[in-house]
Protein backbone atom coordinates (compact mmCIF):
# COMPACT_ATOMS: atom_id res chain seq x y z
CA UNK A 1 0.00 0.00 0.00
CA UNK A 2 1.21 3.47 -0.79
CA UNK A 3 -0.67 6.15 1.02
CA UNK A 4 -0.98 9.82 0.19
CA UNK A 5 1.10 12.33 2.09
CA UNK A 6 -0.67 15.67 2.45
CA UNK A 7 0.85 18.66 4.15
CA UNK A 8 -1.46 21.21 5.79
CA UNK A 9 0.17 24.60 5.74
CA UNK A 10 -0.69 28.31 5.76
CA UNK A 11 2.21 30.65 6.33
CA UNK A 12 0.36 32.71 8.89
CA UNK A 13 -0.25 31.32 12.34
CA UNK A 14 -3.66 31.01 13.92
CA UNK A 15 -5.68 30.42 10.78
CA UNK A 16 -6.57 26.85 11.73
CA UNK A 17 -3.91 24.48 10.38
CA UNK A 18 -3.96 22.26 13.43
CA UNK A 19 -7.75 22.29 13.71
CA UNK A 20 -7.94 21.41 10.03
CA UNK A 21 -5.41 18.60 10.39
CA UNK A 22 -7.25 17.12 13.38
CA UNK A 23 -10.62 17.30 11.68
CA UNK A 24 -9.66 16.04 8.25
CA UNK A 25 -7.66 13.24 9.85
CA UNK A 26 -10.55 12.23 12.06
CA UNK A 27 -13.04 12.45 9.18
CA UNK A 28 -10.89 10.23 6.94
CA UNK A 29 -10.41 7.72 9.74
CA UNK A 30 -14.16 7.63 10.28
CA UNK A 31 -14.52 6.67 6.65
CA UNK A 32 -12.44 3.62 7.43
CA UNK A 33 -9.06 4.78 6.11
CA UNK A 34 -5.86 4.34 8.06
CA UNK A 35 -4.55 7.79 8.91
CA UNK A 36 -1.45 9.08 10.66
CA UNK A 37 -1.24 12.70 11.75
CA UNK A 38 2.24 14.13 12.15
CA UNK A 39 2.73 17.24 14.23
CA UNK A 40 5.85 18.97 12.94
CA UNK A 41 5.51 22.07 15.07
CA UNK A 42 8.47 21.28 17.28
CA UNK A 43 8.47 23.22 20.51
CA UNK A 44 4.87 24.40 20.01
CA UNK A 45 2.89 21.23 19.71
CA UNK A 46 -0.87 21.39 19.88
CA UNK A 47 -2.32 18.67 17.70
CA UNK A 48 -2.27 16.32 20.70
CA UNK A 49 -4.50 18.75 22.60
CA UNK A 50 -7.07 19.03 19.82
CA UNK A 51 -7.30 15.26 19.65
CA UNK A 52 -7.39 14.88 23.43
CA UNK A 53 -4.28 12.71 23.38
CA UNK A 54 -1.93 14.90 25.39
CA UNK A 55 -1.71 12.44 28.29
CA UNK A 56 -0.83 9.46 26.16
CA UNK A 57 2.30 10.70 24.51
CA UNK A 58 5.41 8.82 25.50
CA UNK A 59 7.69 9.21 22.50
CA UNK A 60 7.85 12.00 19.96
CA UNK A 61 9.11 12.43 16.43
CA UNK A 62 12.51 13.52 17.77
CA UNK A 63 12.79 10.27 19.73
CA UNK A 64 12.16 8.38 16.51
CA UNK A 65 14.77 10.36 14.61
CA UNK A 66 17.34 10.04 17.36
CA UNK A 67 16.55 6.32 17.55
CA UNK A 68 15.39 6.16 21.11
CA UNK A 69 12.34 4.25 19.97
CA UNK A 70 10.84 2.56 16.94
CA UNK A 71 8.50 4.52 14.70
CA UNK A 72 5.63 2.23 15.63
CA UNK A 73 6.13 2.86 19.34
CA UNK A 74 5.81 6.60 18.88
CA UNK A 75 2.42 6.38 17.16
CA UNK A 76 -0.35 7.20 19.62
CA UNK A 77 -3.69 5.62 18.79
CA UNK A 78 -6.80 7.77 18.97
CA UNK A 79 -9.18 7.09 21.84
CA UNK A 80 -12.20 6.45 19.68
CA UNK A 81 -10.92 5.49 16.31
CA UNK A 82 -8.22 2.85 16.00
CA UNK A 83 -7.66 3.89 12.37
CA UNK A 84 -6.25 7.21 13.50
CA UNK A 85 -2.89 7.71 15.14
CA UNK A 86 -0.69 10.65 16.01
CA UNK A 87 3.04 11.15 15.80
CA UNK A 88 3.57 14.00 18.23
CA UNK A 89 6.10 16.80 18.04
CA UNK A 90 8.67 17.21 20.78
CA UNK A 91 7.73 20.04 23.08
CA UNK A 92 11.19 20.61 24.53
CA UNK A 93 13.11 20.93 21.27
CA UNK A 94 13.09 23.42 18.42
CA UNK A 95 12.77 23.13 14.65
CA UNK A 96 16.47 22.47 14.15
CA UNK A 97 16.22 19.09 15.90
CA UNK A 98 14.84 17.66 12.65
CA UNK A 99 15.84 18.09 9.04
CA UNK A 100 13.90 17.70 5.81
CA UNK A 101 15.59 14.43 4.89
CA UNK A 102 14.64 12.82 8.17
CA UNK A 103 11.06 13.91 7.91
CA UNK A 104 10.82 12.64 4.37
CA UNK A 105 12.10 9.29 5.53
CA UNK A 106 9.43 9.10 8.23
CA UNK A 107 6.70 10.03 5.75
CA UNK A 108 7.93 7.41 3.32
CA UNK A 109 7.86 4.73 6.00
CA UNK A 110 4.42 5.75 7.23
CA UNK A 111 2.81 5.82 3.82
CA UNK A 112 3.68 2.18 3.29
CA UNK A 113 1.26 1.14 6.02
CA UNK A 114 -1.33 3.91 5.92
CA UNK A 115 -3.81 5.37 3.46
CA UNK A 116 -3.13 8.93 4.53
CA UNK A 117 -0.29 10.72 6.21
CA UNK A 118 -1.31 14.25 7.15
CA UNK A 119 1.52 16.59 8.09
CA UNK A 120 0.58 19.54 10.28
CA UNK A 121 3.02 22.28 9.32
CA UNK A 122 4.21 25.03 11.67
CA UNK A 123 3.60 28.68 10.80
CA UNK A 124 6.30 30.50 8.89
CA UNK A 125 8.36 29.74 5.81
CA UNK A 126 11.59 28.69 7.49
CA UNK A 127 13.07 25.34 8.42
CA UNK A 128 9.85 24.05 9.97
CA UNK A 129 7.96 24.60 6.74
CA UNK A 130 10.70 23.08 4.62
CA UNK A 131 10.73 20.01 6.88
CA UNK A 132 6.98 19.54 6.81
CA UNK A 133 6.76 19.83 3.04
CA UNK A 134 9.69 17.53 2.32
CA UNK A 135 7.81 14.24 2.39
CA UNK A 136 4.50 15.43 0.95
CA UNK A 137 3.19 15.22 -2.58
CA UNK A 138 0.01 17.17 -1.95
CA UNK A 139 -0.71 20.31 0.02
CA UNK A 140 -3.70 22.01 1.55
CA UNK A 141 -3.20 25.72 2.06
CA UNK A 142 -5.36 27.02 4.89
CA UNK A 143 -6.32 30.67 4.89
CA UNK A 144 -9.01 32.98 6.21
CA UNK A 145 -10.70 35.85 4.36
CA UNK A 146 -8.33 38.38 5.93
CA UNK A 147 -5.64 40.32 4.15
CA UNK A 148 -2.69 39.13 6.20
CA UNK A 149 -3.68 35.48 5.95
CA UNK A 150 -4.24 35.75 2.20
CA UNK A 151 -0.96 37.47 1.61
CA UNK A 152 0.88 34.76 3.53
CA UNK A 153 -1.05 32.06 1.68
CA UNK A 154 0.06 33.62 -1.59
CA UNK A 155 3.64 33.41 -0.47
CA UNK A 156 3.21 29.77 0.53
CA UNK A 157 1.61 28.94 -2.81
CA UNK A 158 4.61 30.49 -4.54
CA UNK A 159 6.96 28.34 -2.48
CA UNK A 160 4.92 25.20 -3.05
CA UNK A 161 5.02 25.77 -6.78
CA UNK A 162 8.77 25.87 -6.74
CA UNK A 163 8.80 22.43 -5.14
CA UNK A 164 9.01 19.57 -7.59
CA UNK A 165 7.61 17.03 -5.11
CA UNK A 166 4.34 18.88 -4.62
CA UNK A 167 2.03 17.63 -7.35
CA UNK A 168 -1.07 19.50 -6.33
CA UNK A 169 -2.18 22.06 -3.83
CA UNK A 170 -5.64 23.19 -2.83
CA UNK A 171 -7.07 26.04 -0.85
CA UNK A 172 -9.12 25.66 2.31
CA UNK A 173 -10.89 28.84 3.33
CA UNK A 174 -11.45 28.84 7.05
CA UNK A 175 -13.49 30.98 9.43
CA UNK A 176 -15.83 32.31 6.79
CA UNK A 177 -18.57 34.54 8.15
CA UNK A 178 -21.47 34.69 5.70
CA UNK A 179 -23.17 37.60 7.46
CA UNK A 180 -20.05 39.76 7.09
CA UNK A 181 -19.65 38.77 3.46
CA UNK A 182 -23.25 39.70 2.87
CA UNK A 183 -22.75 43.15 4.32
CA UNK A 184 -19.59 43.54 2.22
CA UNK A 185 -17.36 43.69 5.24
CA UNK A 186 -15.49 40.51 4.48
CA UNK A 187 -13.96 39.24 1.28
CA UNK A 188 -16.12 36.62 -0.31
CA UNK A 189 -15.01 33.12 -1.21
CA UNK A 190 -14.91 34.12 -4.87
CA UNK A 191 -12.73 37.14 -4.10
CA UNK A 192 -10.17 35.03 -2.29
CA UNK A 193 -10.13 32.30 -4.92
CA UNK A 194 -9.73 34.88 -7.66
CA UNK A 195 -6.86 36.64 -5.89
CA UNK A 196 -4.96 33.46 -5.10
CA UNK A 197 -5.99 31.61 -8.30
CA UNK A 198 -5.88 28.32 -6.50
CA UNK A 199 -8.47 25.51 -6.64
CA UNK A 200 -10.72 25.29 -3.60
CA UNK A 201 -11.12 22.17 -1.48
CA UNK A 202 -13.24 23.51 1.32
CA UNK A 203 -15.09 26.41 2.88
CA UNK A 204 -15.36 26.20 6.65
CA UNK A 205 -17.75 28.60 8.37
CA UNK A 206 -16.79 30.32 11.59
CA UNK A 207 -18.29 28.14 14.28
CA UNK A 208 -18.21 28.72 18.03
CA UNK A 209 -18.40 24.96 18.33
CA UNK A 210 -14.71 24.87 17.45
CA UNK A 211 -13.90 26.44 20.81
CA UNK A 212 -15.88 23.91 22.80
CA UNK A 213 -14.53 21.06 20.72
CA UNK A 214 -10.98 22.20 21.45
CA UNK A 215 -11.86 22.50 25.13
CA UNK A 216 -12.99 18.90 25.11
CA UNK A 217 -10.24 17.57 22.91
CA UNK A 218 -12.78 16.26 20.49
CA UNK A 219 -12.63 17.28 16.81
CA UNK A 220 -15.81 18.93 15.61
CA UNK A 221 -16.32 16.39 12.80
CA UNK A 222 -17.58 14.07 15.53
CA UNK A 223 -20.45 16.46 16.15
CA UNK A 224 -23.08 15.53 13.59
CA UNK A 225 -24.96 18.80 14.00
CA UNK A 226 -22.15 21.31 13.76
CA UNK A 227 -21.90 23.16 10.47
CA UNK A 228 -18.10 23.34 10.61
CA UNK A 229 -18.04 19.61 11.28
CA UNK A 230 -20.11 19.01 8.19
CA UNK A 231 -17.87 21.27 6.14
CA UNK A 232 -14.79 19.31 7.28
CA UNK A 233 -16.49 15.99 6.49
CA UNK A 234 -17.13 17.35 3.01
CA UNK A 235 -13.45 18.26 2.66
CA UNK A 236 -12.56 14.67 3.53
CA UNK A 237 -14.98 13.46 0.85
CA UNK A 238 -13.36 15.72 -1.71
CA UNK A 239 -9.92 14.41 -0.76
CA UNK A 240 -11.31 10.95 -1.47
CA UNK A 241 -12.31 12.14 -4.93
CA UNK A 242 -16.04 12.62 -4.37
CA UNK A 243 -17.73 15.60 -5.90
CA UNK A 244 -19.46 17.28 -3.01
CA UNK A 245 -21.07 20.69 -3.52
CA UNK A 246 -19.86 23.44 -1.20
CA UNK A 247 -22.19 24.19 1.70
CA UNK A 248 -24.60 27.01 1.19
CA UNK A 249 -23.57 29.25 4.02
CA UNK A 250 -25.99 32.02 3.25
CA UNK A 251 -28.41 32.67 5.99
CA UNK A 252 -31.97 31.76 5.12
CA UNK A 253 -33.58 34.28 2.80
CA UNK A 254 -37.13 35.39 2.34
CA UNK A 255 -39.93 36.47 4.59
CA UNK A 256 -40.68 33.07 6.07
CA UNK A 257 -37.07 32.57 7.07
CA UNK A 258 -36.93 35.94 8.73
CA UNK A 259 -40.10 35.23 10.65
CA UNK A 260 -38.53 31.95 11.67
CA UNK A 261 -35.42 33.81 12.75
CA UNK A 262 -37.43 36.08 14.98
CA UNK A 263 -39.27 33.09 16.35
CA UNK A 264 -35.94 31.44 17.20
CA UNK A 265 -34.80 34.57 18.97
CA UNK A 266 -38.07 34.70 20.88
CA UNK A 267 -37.63 31.12 21.97
CA UNK A 268 -34.06 31.80 23.04
CA UNK A 269 -35.12 34.74 25.20
CA UNK A 270 -37.91 32.94 27.00
CA UNK B 1 -37.30 45.88 25.34
CA UNK B 2 -34.25 44.38 23.60
CA UNK B 3 -36.56 41.93 21.94
CA UNK B 4 -38.79 44.69 20.61
CA UNK B 5 -35.75 46.44 19.17
CA UNK B 6 -34.70 43.22 17.50
CA UNK B 7 -38.07 42.79 15.90
CA UNK B 8 -38.15 46.43 14.85
CA UNK B 9 -34.69 46.16 13.27
CA UNK B 10 -35.55 43.00 11.42
CA UNK B 11 -38.77 44.49 10.09
CA UNK B 12 -37.08 47.78 9.23
CA UNK B 13 -34.44 45.91 7.26
CA UNK B 14 -37.06 44.89 4.67
CA UNK B 15 -37.65 48.47 3.73
CA UNK B 16 -34.10 49.70 3.59
CA UNK B 17 -32.48 50.02 0.18
CA UNK B 18 -29.82 47.44 -0.65
CA UNK B 19 -27.02 50.02 -0.93
CA UNK B 20 -27.55 51.06 2.63
CA UNK B 21 -27.29 47.48 3.79
CA UNK B 22 -24.01 47.15 1.94
CA UNK B 23 -22.43 49.40 4.52
CA UNK B 24 -19.09 50.99 3.87
CA UNK B 25 -17.96 48.01 1.81
CA UNK B 26 -14.62 47.73 3.55
CA UNK B 27 -14.08 44.47 1.71
CA UNK B 28 -13.46 46.22 -1.57
CA UNK B 29 -10.83 48.35 0.13
CA UNK B 30 -9.23 45.18 1.42
CA UNK B 31 -9.42 43.48 -1.97
CA UNK B 32 -7.78 46.38 -3.74
CA UNK B 33 -5.05 46.84 -1.18
CA UNK B 34 -4.36 43.15 -1.21
CA UNK B 35 -4.17 42.93 -4.99
CA UNK B 36 -1.62 45.68 -5.05
CA UNK B 37 0.52 44.34 -2.29
CA UNK B 38 0.45 40.88 -3.82
CA UNK B 39 1.51 42.25 -7.14
CA UNK B 40 4.53 43.81 -5.47
CA UNK B 41 5.22 40.61 -3.51
CA UNK B 42 5.01 38.48 -6.63
CA UNK B 43 7.20 40.61 -8.83
CA UNK B 44 9.64 41.52 -6.11
CA UNK B 45 9.80 45.09 -7.34
CA UNK B 46 12.03 46.58 -4.72
CA UNK B 47 12.22 50.33 -4.14
CA UNK B 48 15.68 50.20 -5.68
CA UNK B 49 14.39 48.74 -8.93
CA UNK B 50 11.56 51.27 -8.97
CA UNK B 51 14.06 54.05 -8.54
CA UNK B 52 16.06 52.67 -11.44
CA UNK B 53 12.93 52.51 -13.58
CA UNK B 54 12.19 56.09 -12.67
CA UNK B 55 15.64 57.20 -13.71
CA UNK B 56 15.46 55.42 -17.04
CA UNK B 57 12.04 56.80 -17.75
CA UNK B 58 13.23 60.32 -17.08
CA UNK B 59 16.08 59.76 -19.52
CA UNK B 60 13.69 58.48 -22.13
CA UNK B 61 11.11 61.20 -21.78
CA UNK B 62 13.52 64.08 -21.51
CA UNK B 63 14.34 63.52 -25.17
CA UNK B 64 10.88 64.77 -26.01
CA UNK B 65 9.82 66.87 -23.09
CA UNK B 66 11.17 69.39 -20.73
CA UNK B 67 9.69 68.50 -17.40
CA UNK B 68 9.82 68.96 -13.69
CA UNK B 69 11.86 65.90 -12.82
CA UNK B 70 11.49 66.32 -9.07
CA UNK B 71 7.74 66.07 -9.28
CA UNK B 72 7.72 62.80 -11.15
CA UNK B 73 5.45 60.21 -9.57
CA UNK B 74 5.51 56.53 -10.33
CA UNK B 75 2.76 54.32 -8.95
CA UNK B 76 1.01 51.06 -9.51
CA UNK B 77 -2.73 51.12 -9.72
CA UNK B 78 -5.29 48.42 -9.98
CA UNK B 79 -8.12 48.66 -12.48
CA UNK B 80 -10.27 45.61 -12.64
CA UNK B 81 -8.06 42.69 -13.55
CA UNK B 82 -5.26 44.84 -14.81
CA UNK B 83 -2.45 46.45 -13.01
CA UNK B 84 -1.36 49.72 -14.55
CA UNK B 85 1.82 51.60 -14.01
CA UNK B 86 0.90 55.24 -13.59
CA UNK B 87 3.40 57.91 -14.33
CA UNK B 88 2.66 61.51 -13.57
CA UNK B 89 5.05 64.30 -14.52
CA UNK B 90 4.42 68.01 -14.78
CA UNK B 91 5.48 68.96 -18.30
CA UNK B 92 7.08 72.36 -18.60
CA UNK B 93 7.43 72.44 -22.33
CA UNK B 94 7.32 70.05 -25.22
CA UNK B 95 10.52 70.09 -27.22
CA UNK B 96 10.29 71.07 -30.86
CA UNK B 97 11.19 68.79 -33.72
CA UNK B 98 14.77 69.96 -34.08
CA UNK B 99 15.50 69.46 -30.43
CA UNK B 100 13.98 66.00 -30.47
CA UNK B 101 15.97 65.05 -33.52
CA UNK B 102 19.10 66.31 -31.89
CA UNK B 103 18.44 64.35 -28.73
CA UNK B 104 17.75 61.22 -30.71
CA UNK B 105 20.89 61.65 -32.73
CA UNK B 106 22.97 62.17 -29.62
CA UNK B 107 21.47 59.09 -28.16
CA UNK B 108 22.07 56.95 -31.24
CA UNK B 109 25.68 57.85 -31.02
CA UNK B 110 25.82 56.84 -27.40
CA UNK B 111 24.15 53.50 -27.63
CA UNK B 112 22.47 51.10 -30.02
CA UNK B 113 19.20 50.80 -28.16
CA UNK B 114 16.20 50.92 -30.47
CA UNK B 115 13.52 53.06 -28.97
CA UNK B 116 11.55 53.23 -32.20
CA UNK B 117 10.62 49.60 -31.73
CA UNK B 118 9.18 50.22 -28.30
CA UNK B 119 6.99 52.99 -29.57
CA UNK B 120 5.49 51.04 -32.44
CA UNK B 121 4.76 48.02 -30.34
CA UNK B 122 2.22 49.52 -27.99
CA UNK B 123 0.55 51.90 -30.40
CA UNK B 124 -2.67 49.92 -30.64
CA UNK B 125 -3.81 50.09 -27.04
CA UNK B 126 -4.62 53.64 -26.26
CA UNK B 127 -4.76 54.54 -22.64
CA UNK B 128 -5.80 57.87 -21.22
CA UNK B 129 -5.32 57.07 -17.57
CA UNK B 130 -2.01 58.74 -17.21
CA UNK B 131 -2.40 62.32 -16.28
CA UNK B 132 0.47 64.08 -17.83
CA UNK B 133 -0.24 67.67 -17.03
CA UNK B 134 0.82 69.74 -19.95
CA UNK B 135 1.08 73.30 -18.89
CA UNK B 136 2.28 74.71 -22.14
CA UNK B 137 0.16 73.11 -24.80
CA UNK B 138 0.84 75.15 -27.91
CA UNK B 139 1.16 73.13 -31.07
CA UNK B 140 0.35 69.80 -32.70
CA UNK B 141 3.77 68.55 -31.81
CA UNK B 142 3.20 68.50 -28.10
CA UNK B 143 0.13 66.34 -28.64
CA UNK B 144 1.97 63.64 -30.47
CA UNK B 145 4.87 63.69 -28.12
CA UNK B 146 2.56 63.24 -25.20
CA UNK B 147 0.94 60.32 -26.94
CA UNK B 148 4.12 58.41 -27.39
CA UNK B 149 5.17 59.14 -23.86
CA UNK B 150 1.99 57.58 -22.59
CA UNK B 151 2.46 54.51 -24.66
CA UNK B 152 5.83 53.73 -23.30
CA UNK B 153 4.44 53.86 -19.82
CA UNK B 154 2.01 51.08 -20.50
CA UNK B 155 2.91 47.96 -18.60
CA UNK B 156 1.40 44.69 -19.65
CA UNK B 157 0.14 42.82 -16.60
CA UNK B 158 1.38 39.30 -16.32
CA UNK B 159 -1.65 37.12 -16.82
CA UNK B 160 -0.29 33.91 -15.46
CA UNK B 161 2.51 34.14 -13.01
CA UNK B 162 2.54 30.58 -11.94
CA UNK B 163 4.22 27.69 -13.55
CA UNK B 164 6.29 24.86 -12.27
CA UNK B 165 9.75 26.18 -11.90
CA UNK B 166 13.02 24.54 -12.64
CA UNK B 167 15.72 25.85 -10.42
CA UNK B 168 18.73 25.99 -12.70
CA UNK B 169 19.52 29.53 -13.74
CA UNK B 170 19.86 28.61 -17.43
CA UNK B 171 16.36 27.20 -17.56
CA UNK B 172 14.95 30.22 -15.84
CA UNK B 173 16.35 32.50 -18.40
CA UNK B 174 15.06 30.59 -21.37
CA UNK B 175 11.59 30.06 -19.95
CA UNK B 176 11.13 33.67 -19.01
CA UNK B 177 12.79 35.14 -22.03
CA UNK B 178 9.53 36.22 -23.68
CA UNK B 179 8.88 38.71 -20.98
CA UNK B 180 11.51 41.27 -21.59
CA UNK B 181 10.23 43.80 -19.11
CA UNK B 182 10.05 41.47 -16.20
CA UNK B 183 13.02 39.36 -17.00
CA UNK B 184 15.43 40.82 -14.52
CA UNK B 185 12.79 41.14 -11.87
CA UNK B 186 11.66 37.57 -12.41
CA UNK B 187 15.14 36.33 -11.90
CA UNK B 188 15.44 37.97 -8.55
CA UNK B 189 12.16 36.39 -7.51
CA UNK B 190 13.46 33.00 -8.50
CA UNK B 191 16.63 33.47 -6.60
CA UNK B 192 14.77 34.52 -3.51
CA UNK B 193 12.67 31.40 -3.72
CA UNK B 194 15.65 29.15 -4.15
CA UNK B 195 17.46 30.69 -1.24
CA UNK B 196 14.65 30.09 1.11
Amino acid sequence: MTGRVIVITSGKGGVGKTTTSANIGTALAKEGYKVVLIDTDLGLRNLDLLLGLENRIVYTIVDVIEERCKLKQALVKDKKNPNLSLLAAAQTRDKSAVNAEQLKEICDKLKEKNDFVLVDCPAGIEQGFQNAVAGASEAIVVTTPEMSAIRDADRIIGLLEAKEEIESYKLLLNRVRPSLIKSNEMMSVDDVVEILSCPLIGIIPEDTGIITSTNKGEPIVNDENALAGKAYRNVAQRILGEEVPFLDLDEPKGLMAKVKNIWEKLKAKV
Amino acid sequence: MGLLTDIYNTVAKFFRPQEELDGDASKSVATNRLKLVLMQDRTNLTPKILEQMRGEMIDLLSKYLEMDKDMLELNFEQEGDQVALMLSIPVIRAKDEDEIEEALKAEKENSDEDFEDDEDESDDDEDDDTDVCVEDETDEDSETVEESAEDTEEVKPKKKRRKKKVTTPEDMQTSEAEDINNDAVQETTENAVVEE
